[in-house]
């Protein structure tokens, strides 16, 4: 057991070591490399702030909805503990994602705020994510609060895809995606250097994002230890 | 079939249940009057804009009255340990969540049928005849809600502040219903018709399915925890 | 409020929450260890005591 967790902490150093190489990368490229867009001008360098993070939280919903269903198809504590700390994760990087958005819209629409497709579908998931938490906070016995997490992570996850259209449906003032538009290429929407700058900075945050989430891993598995120690004694 | 039988035996105890007692049914109905009334206070509304908002207000006062049913939903079970009993039993786990919805369905139906004809009249509007297909739209939404809600309301049995939760938890998960609800009556209010809502409805229907089936097969955790 | 002002406005709330997070993370991780390393060592006497 020691052994393991010296490697994995090792690991989890060389991933911290690389997330920190490419944050530098990411905000020189964001911030100096790539030019200002012809219409929005400086502001649109918050796109790569934005973009990323929104990618990364549906990205932590997903896995929230892996171990949910892993933990109640194997009740495995360790599929629970990666459920539990993916949901933690994803509300601070669906919170970042809603205040990221909203700096933006300040300059670029005018208004802190606005019921536009995109935002609203964002904060929904933040209110989903952070049900999820408060469920399992407030059901005290451990093993029903896995249970009953991992029912609303299945079925909020199930859920997403109908939320989307019935929100698109209803808003459709959001700029169109300029990256995901179906008739043309991903890259031959945006200026190649604005291409890259994206690319770093979503690889920057997916790593931030992998080496957070196996830190809070970890600690959920040093509580499930402390927990197994103090009911059965010491290893 | 078995699992039709079970699901129609359970239904019915909770109907006589409630029939004798009434608690849930007339709590109810009061309640969506009640919320019709104070929107009338909170909300301006003018004659011509009647008919526009009368969806969104209706519904917003169904959900609110629908989860009061929610909570008491499994009150039977929680007494005298019927849970366990049920459990005990060789029952579908399937059969007793179906019971539910199928029963809160009811509960929330029988508010339904009444409160729109009353809505109708308190704020003068026309479109009599609109009635039976706004019901229908009522109904595959109250579907939805019932589907998620009962799910739910067993999820959030042994939590603290369960009130409280069990909102939080289903509201931002019914977004699709409201939406397509509140949308599909307003077009069928505007155009008479059902052809421009029917990309709703067809998302309200298959929300339903979607839902009563997950919650079929997930139940069985959740009940048993 | 000028364009880059909303800039580092973004990036800073972005990378200080982030750091936030990793630091409490950090501590909490550093007070269960502490509180394991207490449980295992004069382990069985407490054990004893508990139970």
């Amino acid at each position: 057991m020691a052994s393991t967790t010296k490697k994995s902490g090792r690991g989890r150093s060389i991933l911290g070591g690389l997330a920190f190489f490419f944050i530098l990368m990411g905000l020189y490229f964001a911030l100096i490399q790539a030019p200002p867009d012809a219409y929005q001008g400086e502001v649109q360098r918050i796109m790569y702030l934005h973009i990323p993070s929104i990618l990364t939280a549906y990205l932590s919903f997903f896995i929230v909805f892996i171990g949910s269903a892993l933990f109640l198809w194997k009740r495995e504590r360790r599929d629970d503990i990666l459920a539990y700390a993916a949901a933690e994760i994803g509300v601070l990087f669906t919170g970042l994602t809603i205040v990221e958005g909203s700096i933006w819209g300040k300059p670029a629409w005018g208004v802190w705020w606005t019921w536009d497709a995109r935002l609203t579908l964002t904060a929904i998931l933040l209110l989903i994510f952070v049900g999820y938490l408060m469920l399992r906070s407030l059901i005290e016995d451990e093993d029903q609060s896995a249970v009953c997490g991992a029912v609303l992570g299945i079925i909020g996850f199930l859920d997403i895809p109908l939320i989307h259209m019935s929100v698109y449906w209803w808003r459709t003032l959001h700029q169109p995606p300029s990256i995901l538009r179906p008739d043309k290429l991903p890259w031959e929407n945006v200026h190649p250097a604005m291409l890259i700058a994206l690319s770093i900075n979503f690889i920057a945050f997916l790593l931030v994002y992998f080496y957070l989430l196996s830190s809070r891993i970890r600690l959920g598995e040093l509580q499930e230890e402390v927990k197994k120690t103090r009911l059965y004694g010491a290893a | 079939m078995e699992l039709l039988r079970q699901t129609t035996w359970l239904l019915w105890k909770d109907l006589l249940l409630e029939m004798r007692r009434r608690e849930s049914l007339l709590a109810m109905f009061f309640f969506g009057v009640l919320l019709l009334f104070i929107f009338n206070f909170a909300f301006e509304i003018p004659r011509e804009r009647a008919a526009e908002m009368a969806p969104g207000l209706l519904w917003l006062a169904f959900i609110f009255t629908g989860t009061l049913g929610l909570a008491q939903l499994y009150q039977a079970e929680k007494e005298n340990h019927c849970l366990e009993a049920l459990l005990l039993s060789p029952i579908d786990r399937g059969a007793l969540f179906l019971a539910k919805v199928f029963f809160n369905l009811l509960l929330m139906l029988s508010v339904e049928v009444v409160v729109f004809p009353l809505f109708w009249m308190l704020f003068n509007l026309e479109a009599w005849k609109l009635l039976p297909s706004l019901f229908l739209v009522a109904f595959l939404g109250t579907l939805g809600f019932c589907a998620i809600g009962a799910l739910f309301s067993a999820v959030t049995l042994k939590a603290r502040a369960r009130e409280l939760l069990l909102p939080l938890v289903i509201f931002p998960l019914m977004i699709p219903v409201i939406l397509a609800t509140i949308r599909a009556m307003e077009i069928l209010l505007r155009t008479g018709a059902f052809e421009e809502a029917s990309p709703w409805l067809r998302l309200l229907i298959g929300f339903d399915v979607i839902f009563i089936t997950a919650g079929f097969l997930i139940f069985e955790w959740v009940i048993e925890a | 409020m000028k364009a880059w002002d909303f800039v580092f406005l973004a990036y800073g709330i972005v990378w200080s929450a982030l750091v936030f997070y990793l630091t409490v993370l950090r501590r909490r991780c550093r007070k269960i260890e502490a509180e394991l390393v207490r449980l295992q060592s004069p382990g069985d006497k407490k054990k004893n005591e508990q139970k």
